[in-house]
């Protein structure tokens, strides 16, 4: 296996300028689509090599838990700096382990707290109207039943501030909005691209860039069913000024000029409709972004197979079964 | 005002009091019932309770009372492990919100709940949005919070997209809109 067993936990480097450029040059539905497997193949990768490594790292150890045999000097020879590598995977892996579950868990309070607090409307009412004069909308993405649980279907959470300082037309848009969180289930993605990240933080640029391209293909969605992409850019301009008038002075920027994420946009539904291809053309920059990414995630699958199997090879090897 | 019009008015209450869950059911189920020998506990767990979830107490707190209460009935309600100040505190916020009104009666106030379900509801949701930090990264919030920057660059794109539109409808004083409950409903 010797050195590929380190590339998957680097590779996700060739992911991050597709995550820069696909924003600009995409569909968001297709960036979405792209960014979140990029990552989770990617993230699951860079897990199995930990793991891999752990194996390795936990047979040098005296009283390790693993079969004698594992321990065996063949087992570490197929590894170069075993010692150091195999110690820093056990540290690393129960790391990126306990991130993922921490993530996993709030993920699921926050879900339960927000459904628990929504329970005392009507259970019809879609989207759920809070008389709060604070300016907020949400979406918040139903839960499966479980045993003792029942299912909830994901509901829209809206404030009447929010709703008072929008017209009715700029309302449709932002349901539509929402709904469009609900329908395609963008939770899905972000939770996807948050756990890779969790346990590769060099996937960390994916993530936003993903909580980024979900927005924008809600507000896609948005300006498709209220047939105004001028109506959708006014809904969310205005939605966000009046956020921002009801907050606290944020504390200064010292590096400002790069534009966040509700400017920008405005400024692609004041664009035309991006085009819906599902790749981009390789001569262009984004084309090669995507083509390294491409690569770079398919290195990194053959590579994590490649030390599986040479691994699974070595370790069938040492121990008499 | 002769004698008391709200607090434990015989015949009113009596009946009403007694059929009533107590006042836990609106509430989350927090999981601390009054209880002398955990006093001190008690207040320690009121102290790191947050705003909200108090607010929502109190809140149900009055809702079950028979009639306007005092903030001394509040405070018995909730089993007095919170300061008398406490209520007072809690029940000027609420009274801010407009989630509850008062009335004088003699040297204090009789506040009456004015928030409903659903009022209660928005506190339960602002107490997730305040408490949780990972909460954008589950909820997704229809926009994000601008920086001053972020701000004008907004507002110079909104206006070279084209006047925005003066609808008829837009009431921007406070007040209901018959449209945000039919939105509601």
């Amino acid at each position: 296996m010797g050195v590929f067993v380190f590339l998957p936990l680097v590779l996700p480097l060739t992911a991050l300028p597709i995550a820069k450029l696909a924003a600009q040059h995409l569909h968001p539905r297709a960036t979405t689509r792209l960014l979140t497997l990029l990552s989770a193949v990617l993230g699951l990768c860079s897990t199995l090599c930990l793991a891999l490594l752990v194996v390795v790292g936990t047979a040098q150890l005296p009283g390790n838990p693993l079969p004698d045999g594992w321990s065996d000097p063949e087992v570490r020879a197929a590894v170069p700096y075993a010692e150091i590598a195999g110690t820093a995977a056990i540290a690393a892996l129960a790391a990126a382990l306990a991130a993922g579950g921490t993530a996993v868990r709030r993920h699921g309070r926050v879900l339960a707290r927000t459904h628990r607090a929504l329970d005392g409307l009507p259970p019809g009412a879609d989207p759920a109207v809070l008389p709060d004069d604070d300016p907020y909308a949400y979406a918040v993405p139903g839960t499966p039943g479980r045993p003792g649980k029942p299912a909830r279907p994901g509901r829209i959470a809206v404030s009447r501030g929010m709703l008072r300082s929008l017209d009715d037309a700029e309302r449709q848009a932002l349901f539509a909005h929402e709904r469009a969180h609900l329908n395609h289930r963008h939770h899905r993605y972000r939770l996807t691209v948050r756990l890779a990240g969790c346990v590769n933080p060099l996937l960390l640029p994916l993530r936003s860039a993903v909580a980024f391209s979900t927005e924008r293909w809600a507000d896609e969605e948005a300006a498709h069913v209220v047939g105004d992409r001028l109506l959708t850019a006014r809904a969310v301009g205005k939605a966000a000024l009046i956020t921002r008038s009801a907050r606290l002075p944020e504390l200064a920027h010292f590096a400002a000029p790069e534009p966040g994420p509700v400017p920008r946009r405005v400024a692609a539904l004041l664009a035309p409709v991006p085009p819906a291809r599902g790749w981009p053309p390789a001569l262009t920059p984004v084309g090669l972004a995507a083509l390294i990414a491409a690569a770079g995630t398919a290195a990194s699958a053959l590579s994590s197979l490649n030390a599986a199997v040479a691994l699974f090879l070595v370790l069938k090897a040492a121990t008499p079964l | 005002m002769g004698g008391h019009p709200f607090g434990e008015a015989p015949g009113d209450s009596a009946g009403r009091s007694a059929g009533e869950p107590s006042g836990t059911s609106f509430g989350e189920p927090t999981g601390d019932c009054p209880d002398d020998s955990a006093d001190a506990a008690g207040r320690e767990r009121a102290r790191r309770r947050g705003q909200g979830e108090l607010e929502a107490q109190v809140l149900a707190a009055l809702h079950h009372a028979p009639g306007p209460a005092t903030a001394a009935w509040v405070q018995e309600r909730l089993g007095g492990d919170l300061a008398y100040t406490t209520v007072m505190t809690i029940l000027s916020r609420l009274h801010a919100k407009q989630a509850v009104t008062r009335e004088r009666a003699g040297r204090a106030y009789a506040w009456t709940p004015a928030a409903d379900e659903a009022g209660l509801a928005a506190l339960r949701m602002r107490r997730v949005l305040d408490g949780e930090p990972d909460r954008d990264a589950v909820l997704t919030s229809f926009v994000s919070t601008l920086s001053a920057h972020d701000e004008q660059l907004l507002r110079s794109l909104l206006a070279a997209a084209g006047p925005a539109r003066r609808s008829p409808g837009h009431h921007p004083a406070t007040g209901h809109r018959p449209s945000d409950e039919a939105c509601g409903g």
